[in-house]
């Protein structure tokens, strides 16, 4: 893939996860609701295409007023990876030279890898994860499941240990999956499916919308920087 | 501003890391400030299930969830320390679910509070314990909650 392809590709699938966000917004309270309403004209204007470095700016002004008006991250870690990808599309566009076009691409791919790798390292380093505990307890006491039926899950002491190890072993070994095209196509269908998963049973819809905005560019990272 | 702005450009993706105790919200209502709070109902007790429908529409349109996802995210920083600005955030959004009608108010009983618990596995049992009282607030009209609003805004 090239990179301009992935660029675009990266800021029409960021263009509809911050369109969802900012309709979630204007159903809100103020003044969330207003910058709610600037933030979906602005996704369409990326979307569109229109002058992506103002545009751009323009988000990541939002970004910021949003982050300092929650004093943190609203949706937490899917606050974290839109304004990620936001910042290296934008910081692609006005890197003065191509090498730092790389660099700054290159940071997402290896943010959207290390967020698998490193969310697998923390649950094995946990004895209560290796066991199936901390899921059990995901499911039994934390706010997350989104039914009493869901919160059920937690009384398959089996499913749970499955369920652990699938999902550290997959964390894992993602990054083992850029040393080959369709390895990595595979870990992304794989990982997309996981964050359908999780906004099912979790309600974490924003997590599924905006973690495939970064999948256009670690294919090309791959075909760029490792198979090269 | 660069405290807030660091851990997301510098993400430390520890997702679930360890399960601490988990924040659960009570409201009721008071006759008088003072009053002992007699019968709490929980904030948003979720469904007993999720239609495949309504699963498919949550994933693309969810405010009401994710709302409550930050209301919890209120609740786990006032677990670690005081926050006025947190407090008044929960408080906030409860006025609000009175304003559009999602919590009956008691015209008998013109005070509303909260309550935090902290949910927790000790061993093998599950322990509920109340960490924090949010301090009663009249009700007076819906012009209290906009006022309410503008100062949880500021």
């Amino acid at each position: 893939m090239l990179l301009e392809q992935a660029v675009r590709y990266s800021e029409i699938i960021l263009a509809f996860a911050y369109a969802q966000q900012s309709l979630e917004y204007i159903r809100g309270l103020q003044p969330e609701k207003t910058w709610g309403v600037i933030r979906l004209f602005l996704s369409f204007l990326l979307l569109m295409g229109f002058q992506p470095v103002l545009v751009e700016a323009g988000l990541l002004i939002v970004s910021c007023v949003l982050l300092y008006r929650f004093q943190g991250p609203y949706n937490g870690g899917s606050d974290c990876m839109s304004m990620l990808v936001l910042l290296c599309l934008f910081l692609s566009h006005i890197a003065p030279t191509e090498f730092w076009q790389q660099i700054a691409l290159g940071y997402l791919a290896f943010q959207l890898t290390f967020s698998y790798f490193q969310s697998g390292y923390i649950k094995i380093i946990n004895a209560d994860w290796r066991s199936g505990q901390a899921l059990t307890d995901v499911f039994a006491i934390t706010a997350y499941p989104v039914s009493e039926h869901a919160r059920r899950w937690a009384q398959s002491p089996r499913l749970m240990f499955v369920m652990s190890w699938s999902v550290i072993v997959f964390e894992l070994l993602f990054p083992l999956s850029l040393l080959n095209h369709y390895a990595l196509i595979a870990a992304l269908v794989i990982a997309a499916t996981f964050h359908l998963a999780n906004a099912c049973l979790f309600g974490l819809n924003r997590f599924f919308w905006i973690w495939p905005a970064a999948y256009p560019i670690i294919l090309w990272f791959q075909s760029r920087i490792v198979v090269t | 501003m660069l405290k807030l702005l660091l851990p997301v450009i510098f993400p430390s993706w520890r997702f679930f890391s360890s399960i601490g105790p988990s924040p659960r919200i009570h409201f009721t209502f008071l006759t008088n400030e003072n009053d002992e709070p007699d019968a709490w109902q929980e904030f948003r007790p979720r469904p007993a299930k999720v239609s495949l429908k309504s699963g498919l529409w949550r994933l693309l349109h969810n405010p009401e969830w994710n709302e409550t996802l930050y209301i919890n995210t209120c609740a786990e920083r006032l677990f670690e320390g005081y926050s006025e600005m947190r407090e008044q955030e929960i408080m906030r959004r409860i006025l609000a679910a009175i304003d559009s009608g999602e919590i009956k108010v008691d015209s008998a009983k013109p005070y509303v509070t909260y309550r935090l618990s902290a949910v927790m596995r000790e061993g093998q049992v599950i322990n509920q314990q109340v960490t924090f009282v949010a301090t009663p607030l009249l009700l007076v009209d819906s012009a209290l909650i906009s006022a309410s609003s503008e100062k949880g805004a500021a």
